[in-house]
């Protein structure tokens, strides 16, 4: 890393490192929309602390523990309207687990990729409402003439074929010893 | 419960519809099954690529394409909020020209113009054009000589030029490259983005591509995603990531794959921003240290405030008139570098300074962000009240700089100063940007001048009838002005909406050519 230009280098690494803080601060906060802003203000605290990282050391540890206090931060506020929160000890397990496993998120949405290209076009048209156009599954349901409850399986098995697909693949990719 | 029925669970917690009797089920559950953990972090992460996939799916879904994976295509998100949060602290946005902002208030300001140049390194514009990091783009052609300048477009391209090159904004969706090397980001709702030549034109299909092009040729390389290619005298080619396309005005051509990792990355050119940024800055810090010690100082506030608490504000001349900030916020400086300004935006903002000792000539000398102008008078620098022979420094709201200096006590319908308006330099389309302003009262020459950007805009000759040579500052503001009834809770709104990241008082009039020369270093 350069040395002589510290900011160059925390760019580098906060834009490395932003699909693992975006999803280290989303298992903390399971299901809620809040999740992104909380990160975007946990980038803007990472960028305004970065004379106090020392460049070398680990990066993504000392931007979890930013991350994690806002994390902190954002249920203090919400209190007690908040939604369902893990308790503590729970918490702390899942931050530190989750701070193992977010190797390779590149890879694993390349995988994501590829196997979305195998999903059936129904499949993959309830992906596209559900993620991108972000339909209620209600008024999907009644367009294409099915009953929320019968979406909601569908789209937990959709879910399921894809996760057993990109485990395949990914442990594929490892036996390639790539 | 089977694995399955968890999952189902964490579904539903992931979806925000979990019941609270379940969601404490699965907590529990949680808390002793690392299996079941595993599957909450494997859906969190496939939850997490499906939103980022659904945007492309989206977007290409009569014909998905799914260009190649790159490792750094993830990042470009990142990268627009990094810069975003870079930006952070220069708030108001940044547009053209205003039209007719001399005209009635209700008409809404209006501006022209197609794409912001959003940074640059090296860059030397041909025909003496200066543009400056948030500028709007001047209309008809441009010419870069050097360097590498990124232009964002309001349709969300960004376009970054290297070297020498030619081009024209049309629209935000559809330029001219006539000379010179350009890669362009794409997002999907710019997806159509056009790029004529003299060989053809490039229509973008959501993308990253790079293009050289001079009037004999146009090399074409697709980074990730897709473009059409439609030659001025041929049939329409689509060519895909990894492709490159090399196309003459006869109609020749070669097609060639090519690797991506010969171009240099988003993030390089962001890199190199930065460090040009840096080394300005730097350079500037040399050339304060030396301003500082010019022996016509009488205060300098350079405004880096280190101390997080410390309401006190250094001054940096050595004559130890440390200033008092009083509601103004830190801000970030004209390098964006953050709590290296103040912003005197909230209401009552001001920095309290005494000066005292009596003065000939003097300048007055500020690096300022406007983010509007209005008040009626919008405050660089007032003495308290309005007291016989001191100096008043600020900006009308039709952007003229005023300075006076109060020569007597008013006598009715006769004026008690003389006071020097400059032409109007700023305008609403400026919102934001960073301004060296500075005043010079030259009392041996018997003249004000005002300066925007080391550029004289405005000159009075002062007659002996108002001349003061015993200029007193005494109690006085920066950014703000202190009334003379002070028991009085109500006051008038006249901080100055914006910051101020330097401000300096000599006791001497600086020439035309110091206050040139102190921008040319200064300028970020």
């Amino acid at each position: 890393m350069d040395s002589k230009d510290p900011d160059a280098a925390i760019v580098s690494l906060l834009t490395q490192h932003q699909p693992a803080i975006h999803l280290y601060i989303e298992s903390l906060l399971p299901g809620d929309r809040a999740a992104e802003d909380v990160a975007q203000e946990a980038n803007s605290i990472i960028w305004e602390k970065r004379s106090e990282f020392e460049l070398g050391t680990n990066f993504k540890a000392w931007a979890f523990s930013i991350a994690r206090f806002q994390v902190r931060k954002y249920r203090f506020k919400q209190a007690k309207e908040s939604r369902f929160v893990f308790c503590e000890e729970l918490e702390e397990v899942i931050a530190e687990e989750m701070a193992d496993t977010l190797e390779g998120i590149s890879d694993h949405h390349l995988a994501l990729r590829e196997c979305l290209r195998k999903l059936k076009p129904a499949d993959r048209d309830l992906i596209y409402h559900r993620y991108f156009k972000k339909t209620p599954l209600s008024d999907y349901g009644e367009k294409i003439g099915r009953s929320v409850g019968g979406l909601k399986v569908t789209l937990h098995r959709v879910r399921n074929r894809l996760q057993t697909c990109i485990e395949k693949r990914l442990a594929w990719q490892k036996g390639l010893g790539a | 419960m089977s694995q399955d029925q968890w999952e189902t669970l964490v579904d539903e917690l992931l979806d925000g519809v979990i019941s609270e009797a379940d969601f404490l089920r699965l907590e529990a559950q949680m808390r002793v099954d690392p299996k079941l953990r595993r599957r909450y972090y494997a859906r969190l992460k496939l939850e997490n690529g499906l939103r980022v996939e659904a945007e492309r799916l989206g977007d290409s879904r009569v014909e998905p394409v799914i260009p190649l994976w790159r490792k750094h295509a993830i990042g470009l998100s990142a990268v627009a909020s990094v810069a975003l949060l870079i930006a952070i602290g220069v708030s108001g946005w940044k547009f053209g020209r205003v039209t007719g902002q001399d005209s009635v208030l209700n008409v809404e300001p209006s501006a022209a113009g197609f794409a912001v140049l959003s940074d640059y390194s090296e860059a030397e514009w041909d025909d003496g054009v200066r543009l400056d990091r948030g500028d709007l783009l001047p209309g008809g052609a441009l010419r870069l000589n050097s360097g590498v300048a990124q232009l964002e477009l309001f349709s969300g391209v960004t376009v970054i030029l290297e070297g020498e090159s030619e081009f024209e904004l049309h629209s935000p969706m559809e330029m001219t490259v006539t000379k010179g090397r350009i890669r362009a980001l794409v997002p999907p709702a710019a997806k159509g983005f056009k790029v004529n030549t003299a060989t053809g034109e490039v229509v973008d299909l959501g993308t990253e591509f790079a293009l050289d092009v001079t009037s004999e040729r146009a090399e074409m390389h697709v980074i990730e995603g897709e473009i059409e290619w439609h030659p001025n005298a041929s049939d329409v080619r689509s060519l895909t990531d990894g492709q490159s396309l090399s196309w003459t005005v006869e109609g020749e051509f070669t097609a060639t794959g090519f690797s991506s990792n010969t171009f240099p990355r988003l993030e390089d050119f962001e890199r190199k921003f930065l460090g040009q940024r840096q080394a300005r800055k730097e350079a500037w810090e040399s050339a304060s240290e030396i301003m500082a010690g010019d022996s016509r100082l009488i205060a300098y506030f350079p405004m880096n405030l280190e101390d997080a608490s410390s309401r006190q504000l250094l001054d940096g001349s050595g004559s130890g008139f440390h200033g008092t900030i009083v509601s103004a916020r830190k801000a970030a400086d004209r390098w964006d570098e953050s709590g290296r300004a103040l912003s005197f935006s909230p209401a009552g903002s001001r920095v309290r300074v005494s000066v005292p000792g009596v003065h000939r000539s003097m300048t007055f000398y500020c690096w300022a962000r406007i983010d509007s102008l209005d008040r009626m008078y919008n405050s660089l620098f007032l003495t308290d009240g309005h007291d016989l022979h001191e100096p008043h420094w600020q900006i009308m709201s039709d952007g003229r700089l005023f300075f006076s200096v109060k020569k007597r006590e008013s006598w009715p319908k006769d004026p008690d100063k003389h006071i020097t308006y400059s032409t109007s330099f700023w305008d609403p389309s400026m919102s934001g940007k960073w301004f060296q302003i500075a005043t010079v009262y030259d009392v041996d020459a018997q003249t004000t001048t005002h300066y925007v950007n080391g550029k004289a805009i405005g000159r009075d000759r002062i007659s002996d009838e108002f001349i003061v040579d015993t200029v007193r500052v005494g109690a006085a503001s920066i950014g703000n002005w202190n009334e003379p009834t002070r028991n009085d809770p109500t006051f008038s709104l006249r901080n100055l909406n914006g910051a101020i990241d330097e401000f300096a008082i000599f006791g001497d009039a600086l020439s035309g050519e110091e206050i040139a020369e102190l921008y040319e270093k200064g300028r970020p």
